[in-house]
């Protein structure tokens, strides 16, 4: 049965390498677009930083965005 | 109505979604690998190989759809000057190139049991091909200009170009006597595929559309960041 799963009668390479190459790739994408998303997410609180105590507060009452990664920022740490 | 498509409920509709897409993607995978690889039939003349069709065929759709949404939102950018549809073409077209790649690369490899060689110059593929080139010429865009309002207009004339390869993808294997099988499954029509290969076929169809709009919403949360990462300092 698994022998019968892994050859798929002669087929078997195409088929896995074809299942292989959209996983693998699928994969790479997913996490690149994680990682690219979190450094914004911190170059934004970086940012968020330099600004002034009264500047920072005026930033986070008015946008939720701010609030919302500021939230996920401190949940993560 | 338009103060609930602002960015910062769209970004918290977006969080919403994607630990929504995280919590069921990974049951529908499984069920969809299980029906792919497992229970669906061999096929009576292409016998195993058959199954690459249920990453095949996925691939191709979202590549040519991904397309075809750019195409609209850049001819409506062009008319109603909306810059939301700037960001979210900006997010479509790397999961479309992705999907295209995809299709051709996986193509190919089924391509070689069934006709005897991994390419040919046949009408749909060469197409393909095209939208690919499409897509790479749309995506450098945004990688190579700086000015914005010039980016809005080369990539809209390259997804207006582009737009005219989608029929000639569709109908290819119609006008021109190629390798390619005609298609099997018709909107309008009935399909020449047996229920059994359909049902893997739609949920592995819903698996790919799950995981490109998790990369979408990914990929438009961190447009909306860098948008708010530039305001910041004006608020």
């Amino acid at each position: 049965m698994i022998l019968k799963l892994i050859t798929m009668n002669g087929y078997g390479v195409y088929v896995w390498m074809s299942f292989s190459i959209v996983f693998i790739s699928c994969a790479f994408v997913y996490f690149k677009t994680k990682k690219t998303l979190k450094k914004y997410e911190q170059e934004f609180l970086k940012e968020l930083q330099t600004l002034t105590l009264e500047e920072k507060n005026k930033a986070l009452e008015t946008s939720k965005v701010a609030q919302q990664i500021l939230t996920i920022s401190s949940k993560v740490n | 109505m338009f103060k609930f498509f602002s960015s910062t409920n769209i970004y918290l509709i977006i969080q919403k979604l994607v630990k929504f897409i995280n919590s069921i993607f990974f049951l529908i995978l499984i069920i969809g690998l299980t029906f792919a690889l497992v229970l669906s039939p061999p096929d009576y003349l292409q016998g195993d190989a058959v199954r690459i069709m249920y990453v095949h065929v996925p691939s191709a759709w979202i590549g040519l759809a991904c397309f075809f949404v750019i195409t609209l939102l850049s001819i409506l950018n062009y008319i109603f000057k909306i810059k939301n549809f700037y960001f979210i073409n900006k997010s479509i077209a790397p999961i479309g190139l992705l999907f295209t790649c995809l299709a051709i690369a996986t193509g190919s490899l089924w391509g070689q049991p069934t006709w005897g060689t991994w390419w040919a110059w046949d009408a749909r593929l060469t197409s393909m091909l095209a939208l690919m080139f499409f897509y790479i010429f749309y995506i450098l865009t945004f990688k190579l200009l700086n000015n914005e309002e010039l980016i809005i207009k080369v990539s809209s004339i390259i997804a207006i170009v582009g737009s005219i390869n989608l029929p000639i993808i569709k109908y290819s294997v119609e006008w021109w006597a190629t390798l390619h099988q005609p298609a099997s499954i018709k909107i309008t029509g009935s399909s020449t595929i047996h229920s059994e290969m359909m049902l893997p076929l739609m949920v592995m169809l819903l698996v790919f559309l799950l995981y490109a709009a998790l990369i979408f919403l990914m990929k438009y949360k961190t447009e909306i960041i860098r948008i708010k990462k530039k305001n910041i300092k004006r608020n």
